[in-house]
């Protein structure tokens, strides 16, 4: 059983921590994606499960098996590359046998194996091609090939389709999807893209300043983000944040802000200043007299599918964003009535943590 | 190539520069040349020519006498023999040291390794000078005054620096990531070295190999420091000793200067890019 | 893992490390010593004698010699190669044709050794027939029979020439390595602002040419102090003294007199003037580096 642990890992490079204390428990045949933005300690927690840097202190199990302090090759792991490391050297056949020639496996087996796999990756026309013949998509899945020659325990893919342009990284992120179905594997992606981190995770690990901020399937950190931080890091474009103060002038608590008043319940109410979320699409036009606050068309972004509104408020520092339908007729300067999805809004206590 | 010259804005009809240019060089050209054509000319030429002025004239026949001389003296032969010997394995194991040395620097860089690189890479710069007595007195106290191995050790020492400084440049170039990968795939620190960085360094080995080459090929001064008797005396050195006995035979002398220089010259011909190549590294960024 | 790396580096760097102490750290660290003694070259023993060869130094006149012309030298043979390749480079650099073939002219006596230079150069000097003399000859219309390099007066200037001719190759090539990196919109810019050739040469050309010139002048330093075998063959340092640099006076003094200690106070000095001016030019490195690194 290829169960993960990590346990209470840290890491310093220095005097600087790098990983505070994370623990986390990934199941087996488990799809689990790091997020967060660069500099976040993602790579290097992947990093350290690869064994590539050390671990200042805690544990890290493969099973049963504590592989801390084992060599990065006797770990059972495999690890795709975010520039895939092919050995420009040599061809693919080679690329993809290179582990087990070193492990001193006899030619025949190599051959055997290497048809095998390039099999499953429709790789074969290529066997004897060098990497820089060919194509960015093909590159990927000889890594990929190199890495499930050895039948790791667990797959870690450290940012595998940021090479890539725009449609190739849509078929190579579904390639990825069909290859965790087919594998009988845990994997480990890291990627700074929320929507890749939406669209293959079982359960995504937000990382920031080197210490998890949330764990939990994409649509409980889309629907329930524990702080403001992922709150704002998870879902494009991102959530509108919106600054009020609780009012309890009136009785039952409600959040002021501009000209709104939005009641609020919560078993507890934190002190001071609040923070509002809300997404998007849960930002909608009134219609007459429902108006929670009105502002002013800045920009208005056609994308075909729908269109993003920019308004202006004067409450908020920067513009609201609206998903709105394509066909909405505004333009810049018109003046739009709007209202908040009630049962939508996220509300965050002055540190950031949801209530 | 950067045009930094011309002259081609839209609407100029006659441009003088690039033909002036052009004879300037010419003019340079033919400068720099004259020197390499008096030697060629000498070595074609018999004494008696020479001697009575007629050295830059264009001989109206081909004389060969003095390359037969050249060729027929066994002594020639050592010395061309003493030089391969020396120059080869210094050549190599410069290399190799090189190799090791550069790819700790690039790839396992460890707490102080940036200072030691700084401390090996200033060897290139002093003068030898320096080390003379010292390495002269070493080499006495081993016996090997008058052999070619003190010639080739220094030459492995000497080199070392600037073998480091390429390679480890060199090296750095070649993604971490495939060493990383590599090392997934269960390869060790030697066969990382030998299977993915040497592969992908022939270039940067071809380079220093015409450098080294060269270099010691044409060395004077640790053979004459370290080779007394006529057995052991390296080309260059061989040429200085000749001119006595072909004191006035300068058409002898000029064909002996040029097969002394003929693989050096053949290096030169067919690694004039990899010469000019390591000659360059560092010059341009990025 | 660790622990595995720290013995790989030991593996690599034992063999170059080991080398690199036993030849050249210690050998160096040694001049300091027997600087400080009367060692003859052969005999098994020696006097520890103070400051004594460098009180020497300071009452010898023909270390005082060397060492102004070891500045003339070095001044001299780092300027006129590394102005030369600016202005071959420039001229190459033009779009002229034969560009390649030029380079090569301009290059190949880089391959040459000192000795066969200085061959060739005593030859250009030679006072009946040499090409100096027949060429002058031609142009004044007498017989001139100068010996360049037999007169006090001439015979410096005359290897900085020859030396010269052999270090130019090498600062044009790495000056037009340096200009194929000029990336062609700034000299475009330049030709849209409507500056001049010369404009466009010293206000952009020269100064995106620094990281260029450093090696340049790395190079030129590195080389110009090892100057001593062309001086050797050409002029032995004569006439009297005329040519001679510090290297070859400790040369005359280790190896002709066998006065090592003494010689190796003149090492010393040497050594000092080096780390001198590679202090100089790692500091300004560093400036340029800010700039254009």
């Amino acid at each position: 059983m290829a169960r993960l642990t990590i346990e209470n890992i840290t890491k310093s490079f220095g005097s600087v921590q790098v990983i505070n204390g994370v623990n986390l428990d990934i199941a087996h045949r488990e799809f689990v994606v790091f997020v967060g933005p660069s500099g976040c300690g993602k790579s290097t927690m992947l990093r350290m499960i690869a064994g590539l840097e050390t671990v200042s202190g805690g544990q890290i199990r493969i099973g049963d098996r504590d592989i801390t302090n084992v060599a990065p090759s006797k770990r059972e792991i495999a690890m795709v590359f975010q520039s895939y490391a092919l050995f420009p050297h040599l061809t693919v056949a080679e690329n993809i046998g290179f582990g087990l020639r070193l492990a001193k496996v006899s030619r025949e087996e190599i051959d055997r194996r290497v048809a095998e796999v390039a099999k499953t990756l429709q790789l074969e026309m290529l066997l004897e091609r060098k990497p820089r013949q060919l194509s960015g998509g093909q590159r990927q899945r000889v890594a990929i090939g190199r890495s499930i020659i050895r039948n790791p325990k667990v797959f870690l893919f450290d940012e595998p389709l940021s090479n890539l342009d725009a449609a190739l990284r849509v078929q190579m992120r579904l390639e990825i999807a069909r290859l965790h179905q087919r594998l009988d594997a845990t994997m480990v992606y890291v990627t700074h893209d929320q929507t890749e981190a939406m669209t293959l995770a079982d359960r995504i690990v937000v990382f920031n300043a080197g210490r998890i901020e949330q764990v939990g399937t994409p649509i409980e950190l889309y629907e329930k983000p524990a702080n403001t931080f992922v709150a704002g890091f998870i879902g494009a474009p991102s959530m509108n944040f919106i600054e009020a103060n609780i009012d309890t002038s009136r009785g039952a608590p409600a959040a002021a802000f501009g000209p709104a008043m939005l009641p609020i319940e919560a078993a507890r109410l934190p002190e001071g200043p609040i923070r509002l979320g809300v997404r998007p699409e849960h930002i909608s036009i009134a219609s007459d007299g429902e108006a929670d606050f009105s502002g002013t068309v800045e920009i208005v972004e056609k994308l075909g599918a729908e269109s993003l509104v920019y308004v202006q408020t004067g409450f908020t520092p920067e513009p609201v964003t609206m998903r709105a339908p394509p066909h909405l007729q505004v333009s810049p300067g018109d003046t739009l009535p709007l209202i908040l999805d009630r049962a939508r809004i996220h509300r965050f206590s002055a540190d950031g943590a949801a209530f | 190539m950067a045009d930094v010259h011309a002259i081609h804005p839209a609407g100029k009809e006659f441009n003088p520069w690039p033909a002036v240019i052009f004879i300037v060089l010419v003019c340079l050209a033919l400068l720099f040349l004259a020197p390499t054509a008096g030697v060629l000319l000498s070595s074609i030429k018999t004494t008696r020519e020479i001697a009575l002025g007629d050295l830059w004239s264009i001989p109206d026949r081909l004389y060969l006498g003095n390359f037969a001389e050249v060729l027929q003296n066994p002594a020639v032969h050592r010395y061309l023999l003493n030089t391969l010997m020396v120059a080869i394995p210094a050549t190599s194991v410069s290399l190799a040291l090189g190799v090791l040395a550069g790819y700790v620097f690039a790839k396992l860089p460890f707490r102080g390794s940036e200072a030691l690189f700084l401390v090996i890479i200033a060897g290139m710069f002093f003068p030898p000078q320096v080390i003379l007595i010292p390495l002269y007195r070493l080499f006495n106290a081993v016996g090997l005054i008058d052999t070619l191995w003190p010639v080739i050790f220094v030459h492995i020492a000497m080199g070392l620096p600037i073998c480091t400084l390429l390679m480890r440049n060199f090296f750095a170039t070649v993604p971490n990531a495939l060493r990383e990968a590599a090392i997934l795939e269960g390869a060790n620190e030697w066969q990382v070295l030998t299977r993915v960085a040497l592969p992908l360094s022939l270039p940067a080995l071809a380079v220093l190999a015409t450098l080294q080459f060269t270099w010691i090929w044409n060395d004077f001064l640790w053979p004459l420091i370290f080779t007394q008797s006529d057995e052991k005396r390296t080309i260059m050195l061989g040429l200085v000793n000749l001119k006595g006995q072909y004191s006035v035979a300068w058409g002898v002398q000029g064909a002996l200067s040029l097969i002394a220089s003929l693989p050096t010259l053949i290096v030169f011909l067919f690694f004039q890019r990899y010469f000019i190549k390591g000659m360059t590294m560092g010059a341009v960024k990025g | 893992m660790e622990r595995e790396t720290g013995v790989w580096r030991l593996v690599f760097l034992a063999l170059p490390l080991g080398v690199f102490t036993l030849l050249v750290i210690w050998p160096l660290a040694s001049s300091f010593y027997y600087s400080f003694t009367n060692w003859n070259g052969f005999s098994a023993e020696y006097d520890y004698v103070g400051f004594e060869n460098f009180a020497k130094l300071w009452t010898d006149k023909l270390f005082f010699n060397a060492a102004v012309n070891t500045v003339i030298w070095m001044v001299a043979a780092i300027l006129l190669p590394t102005l030369l390749g600016l202005v071959l480079a420039l001229l190459i650099d033009s779009r002229i044709p034969g560009g390649s073939v030029f380079k090569s002219i301009f290059y190949f006596p880089i391959c040459l050794s000192a000795v066969v230079v200085g061959q060739i150069w005593i030859w250009i000097y030679q006072p009946d027939w040499g090409l100096l003399n027949t060429a002058v000859n031609a142009a004044v219309g007498s017989d001139l029979s100068f010996a360049w390099l037999a007169k006090p007066g001439t015979a410096l200037g005359s290897v900085i020439v020859a030396w010269s001719w052999q270090q130019t190759g090498l600062s044009m090539v790495i000056y037009l390595a340096g200009l194929t990196s000029i990336s062609e919109d700034l000299l475009e810019v330049c030709e849209i602002e409507g500056a001049s050739i010369w404009q466009r040469i010293r206000i952009v050309v020269i100064p995106l040419l620094t990281p260029a010139t450093v090696v340049v002048v790395a190079l030129s330093v590195i080389n110009s102090l090892k100057g001593f075998e062309i001086l050797y063959i050409m002029t032995g340092g004569g006439p009297f003294n005329s040519s001679d640099t510090l290297a070859m006076h400790m040369y005359n003094e280790s190896f002709k007199k066998y006065l090592m200690g003494y010689g190796s106070a003149i090492s010393v000095v040497l050594f000092l003037v080096a780390l001198t001016i590679i202090g100089i030019y790692f500091r300004e490195l560093k400036k340029v580096d800010e700039i254009y690194g």
